[in-house]
């Protein structure tokens, strides 16, 4: 983050306001558009084969509420990925930006024709009635828009999976010359691509038997029939994404596999190794109990079994995202560039020289440490280096975890931040007055000086 | 030109392939995207604004042609808030990738401002569906339906200061001070002319679309479309030429308030003659619809023409545009590349002389180097108390390696009290030999 300057997000810090943004695109476009779209488009298929009205008229009310989230809220949370990534972390979007620049222009064009589709789909579904000839060439317009909105998750996928395993990507290291292709053809874009097409189905055959629910309080036999049809689409998903899930699995680093536990709950939980597994599996137990209940009765079954499907499945989506960002921690590249933006390469001559002192937007008199500067540098430090994960005292706050330690012990604790004990933070960067001095800020922080320096 | 930050670029390659042409491709993608990108975002402004109006009226009047007009103008809002949205990616994408520095660096300054154009978009989304879709179950409850319409209005017109003030501020670079924020980079005279400019143009090019689509719609079999259509012809006549006018005294105002090196750039490369060009073809279209001003059936050739034109004027003017912004960021970049180049160099050197002296920085036994690997010794002194107690106060405990490996795998605070308000954290993966070597090491001092 050295050449940029520092926006601090109090309290919350702007990871999460970052991963509220994240998780509601991935809830959205896994299901009101990618499996959405899949789902939609079957059951208008069968809708035309039947020549069910009812059914046909159902699928377009579901597509109704896929619609209005896809694009007011989908589209746009997916653009505030990158804006909020751009505020976070912009050394690493520009980054990968120059890596997949040409992916991202192709997804952008694919964007385009999905765009198109959905809403030439979705504003002429009533001008071709059921069982006139023009029905059979509306269909088309749906399964265009499965195949391209597939298409945009292929390629986002691909970029997501080189953040994870880039595999050999770099042909020189000074100055940095990418592999275009590698990086594309990293190695798990296709495991993760096919864990998340069926995971993406899956959840939307899920989210269209809750709303089935919903639309069909009249009509039991609609219900029972719409159900049976979701519900198998469902059943089929879950083998096929728990198989790309492990292959998916295999790709992994050692050491992302090892920060699985801690990942999946927290690092004072994970000292427990069953609690880990054990949340999952009820995650996984309220949706299928959900899902089966559903489906065995689905004239019967109470909202509360709607519900717990929704929630089941949003809760594993939640997780699984959690997860993955977590495991790949301390980096965002792997072994390319670190969570808070600084280059594995540049580690080196930045414990030279110092790390303030390349820093764009340091005012002159803090690029080099002394007495009477120490503490405020040490604040510039922070910011640059871990205001990435921790706040100063709310999420994650960095005042509680040196809370009982004294300006000599933290002074030892961060020169081993990237270590056996907490395998996922970068290591601190910049010469041993710059190490003091973030140790004076931190130990500050809880000092009789605290109030002063915290404005 | 003296720029107090420069602020490095990213140290890999752009992706041109090392084919140079390529970099024409990436501006003219870049205005041809923005153009189709702004032509969106106008008319949505436009026709958002005026469905509202005419919604009010209709009601006021009790009219049901106004009522069918401001209905009519909520189709192209639904498409140009979906199509501006994303050929607004284009640009962001192409300029994320030329600007890296630049653009990355404002948007922090303007932050947490900049988000809003996420979230305040995603609520003028969901308030402009529910007005449109909304229309027959609220067509009782108007004063309901006008305030949802009010509501994406005002919050749509709230987006574009928050764009105009990150856009101004990263093509001026030459502005940026410490601590830079937001409003500071909103209430400067450049950007507030230039917001000004911009929402002239949005209902100029708003009434440039009205008159097209009414004349389609007088085409229209139905009775009420075409007298609906009629009215927006009307319509688009006036918020053609009362803004265009307002807009040849508001531009150069908005001109003169750039930084004086780019001004100069401006003028050295013959960009004037552009604007007098868009002037000149912008008065040829005023003069057309003022002579046809009464005129609803405005012949389909003067129609097309007014378009054409000022198709024409509006791609002269994102060009010169685009032009201004590569005189204004053109010696800044040029600088941050050379910053990154010497910085690699650097890197270079000290990176590889780092992979030489390939020793840890500890010497000694090597289960004091493991200790030193693993992190250990940033919490344990070998004599002294840091966050956990020395290992030399272990080593009185006299524990049997297994105990040793068994304790950091599953530590158990307990053992001891004064440690408790920070306890160690399990460590899971250091390997099972290592820590054998690191507990006989940790047994051995005394
Ligand atoms: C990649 C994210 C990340 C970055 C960057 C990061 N940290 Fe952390 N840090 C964490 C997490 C996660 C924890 C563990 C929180 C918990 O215990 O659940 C943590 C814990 C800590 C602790 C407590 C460690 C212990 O032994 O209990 C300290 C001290 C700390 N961080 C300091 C820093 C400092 C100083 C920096 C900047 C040089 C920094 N961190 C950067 C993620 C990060
Ligand atoms: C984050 C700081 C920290 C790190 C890193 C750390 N320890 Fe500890 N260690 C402690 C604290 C605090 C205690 C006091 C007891 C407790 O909290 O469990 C302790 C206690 C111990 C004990 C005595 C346990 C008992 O119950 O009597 C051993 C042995 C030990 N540490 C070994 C290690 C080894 C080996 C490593 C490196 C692999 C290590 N420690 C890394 C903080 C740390």
């Amino acid at each position: 983050m050295f050449d940029y300057p520092i926006f601090d997000m109090p309290l919350i810090g702007h990871r999460l306001l970052f991963a509220f943004d994240a998780i509601i695109h991935v809830f959205i476009s896994h299901g009101a558009a990618v499996g959405g779209s899949i789902v939609l488009a079957l059951a208008q298929y069968f809708a035309i084969k039947d020549n069910d009205h009812k059914f046909d008229e159902l699928a377009y009310k579901i597509l109704f509420t896929f619609f209005i989230l896809a694009t007011a809220v989908g589209a746009l949370t997916g653009i505030g990925i990158w804006v909020h990534v751009n505020i976070i972390n912009p050394a690493a979007i520009g980054a990968l930006l120059r890596v997949f620049f040409w992916k991202w222009f192709v997804e952008w064009i694919v964007f385009n024709i999905e765009m198109v589709f959905l809403l030439w789909w979705f504003l002429t579904w009533q001008k071709y009635p059921l069982g006139t000839p023009g029905k059979r060439f509306h269909f088309k317009l749906g399964a265009t828009y499965a195949i391209s909105s597939w298409f945009t998750m292929a390629i986002i996928t691909a970029i997501l999976g080189f953040m994870m395993t880039p595999g050999n990507w770099l042909k020189s290291e000074f100055p940095a010359r990418p592999d275009y292709l590698a990086s594309l053809f990293n190695p798990s874009w296709f495991p993760s691509l096919g864990f998340r097409t069926f995971f993406s189905i899956g959840w939307a055959a899920a989210a269209a038997m809750v709303l089935t629910w919903f639309f069909t309080k009249e009509d039991e036999a609609l219900r029972e029939k719409a159900i049976r049809f979701f519900g198998k689409i469902l059943w089929v998903s879950v083998p096929l994404f728990l198989l790309f899930g492990y292959w998916y699995y295999t790709q992994f680093p050692q050491a992302a596999k090892d920060l699985f536990a801690i990942g999946a709950v927290t690092r004072n939980l994970a000292s427990n190794p069953i609690l880990p597994w054990m949340l999952n599996l009820v995650l996984a137990a309220i949706a299928l109990l959900g899902g089966i209940l559903l489906y065995t009765n689905p004239k019967k079954a109470p909202l509360a079994v709607a519900i717990a499907l929704m929630v089941g499945c949003m809760g594993l989506l939640a997780e699984f995202e959690r997860v993955r960002e977590f495991v790949r921690k301390p980096y965002i590249i792997y072994g390319y560039m670190y969570a808070n933006g600084v280059r594995v390469m540049d580690v080196p001559v930045l414990n030279r020289d110092g790390f303030l002192k390349r820093a764009t937007f340091v005012p002159d008199e803090l690029k080099t440490v002394t007495a009477s500067n120490k503490v405020v540098a040490g604040r510039a430090l922070y910011e640059m280096q871990c205001r990435y994960c921790h706040t100063i005292n709310g999420v994650n706050a960095i005042k509680d975890r040196v809370k009982n330690w004294d300006e000599k012990a933290i002074y030892s604790r961060i020169g081993s931040l990237n270590s056996s004990a907490t395998p996922f933070m970068p290591p601190f960067t910049g010469t041993d007055a710059e190490r003091g001095a973030l140790a004076a800020y931190l130990a500050s922080l809880n000092g009789p000086a605290a109030h002063a320096v915290q404005h | 030109m003296d720029f107090k930050f420069i602020p490095g670029d990213i140290p890999l390659p752009l992706p041109t392939g090392g084919l140079e042409f390529l970099h024409y491709i990436f501006h003219g993608l870049l205005v041809v995207s923005w153009v189709v990108h702004i032509l969106f975002i106008n008319v949505l402004l436009g026709a958002s604004l005026a469905s509202v109006y005419f919604n009010k009226r209709g009601a006021r009047e009790n009219n049901p042609i106004l009522d069918r007009v401001a209905y009519l103008l909520t189709t192209p809002v639904t498409i140009s808030e979906n199509m501006g949205a994303l050929w607004g990616v284009a640009p962001l994408l192409l300029i994320s990738v030329l600007y890296t520095p630049l653009f990355y660096s404002a948007s922090l300054m303007n932050s947490p401002q900049w988000l809003h154009i996420i979230y305040g978009n995603i609520v003028a989304f969901l308030c402009s569906y529910l007005y449109k879709y909304s229309w027959n179950t609220l067509r009782e409850n108007k004063g309901l339906h006008i305030t949802i319409g009010t509501m994406s209005v005002l919050l749509f017109y709230t987006l574009p200061p928050v764009f105009m003030a990150t856009v101004q501020l990263y093509i001026t670079p030459s502005t940026w001070n410490h601590g830079q924020n937001f409003w500071d980079a909103l209430f400067r005279a450049d950007t507030l002319f230039r917001l000004a400019h911009f929402y002239l143009a949005s209902f100029a090019v708003s009434g440039v679309f009205m008159l097209l689509y009414g004349y389609f719609k007088r085409k229209s079999s139905d009775a009420t479309d075409q007298a609906a259509g009629a009215i927006l012809i009307r319509t688009g006549k006036a918020w053609f030429i009362v803004p265009t006018v307002l807009n040849f005294f508001i531009g150069p105002l908005a001109l003169f308030h750039f930084p004086n090196y780019g001004l100069e750039a401006f003028f050295n490369h013959g960009y004037h003659w552009g604007i007098l060009l868009t002037v000149l073809l912008a008065l040829y279209a005023i003069h057309i619809l003022v002579k046809e001003f009464k005129n609803d059936d405005i012949p389909p050739t003067k129609v097309w023409k007014v378009v054409i034109i000022m198709v024409v004027a509006i791609v002269t003017m994102a060009s010169i545009r685009h032009g201004m912004r590569v005189a204004l960021v053109s010696p800044v970049m040029a600088a941050s590349v050379a910053k990154s180049e010497a910085f690699q160099k650097e890197a270079k050197e000290a990176y590889e002389a780092a992979k030489q002296s390939h020793l840890p920085s500890t010497t000694g036994p090597r289960g004091r180097i493991l200790a030193e690997q693993h992190g250990c010794l940033g919490c344990h002194g070998e004599r002294e108390r840091v966050i956990g107690p020395s290992y030399a106060e272990i080593a009185k405990r006299a524990y049997t390696p297994e105990k040793i490996l068994a304790l950091v795998r599953q530590p158990v605070p307990s053992n001891w009290p004064e440690y408790a308000q920070a306890p160690m954290p399990p460590m899971a993966t250091v390997p099972e030999a290592e820590l054998r070597e690191i507990a006989n090491w940790i047994n051995g001092i005394k």
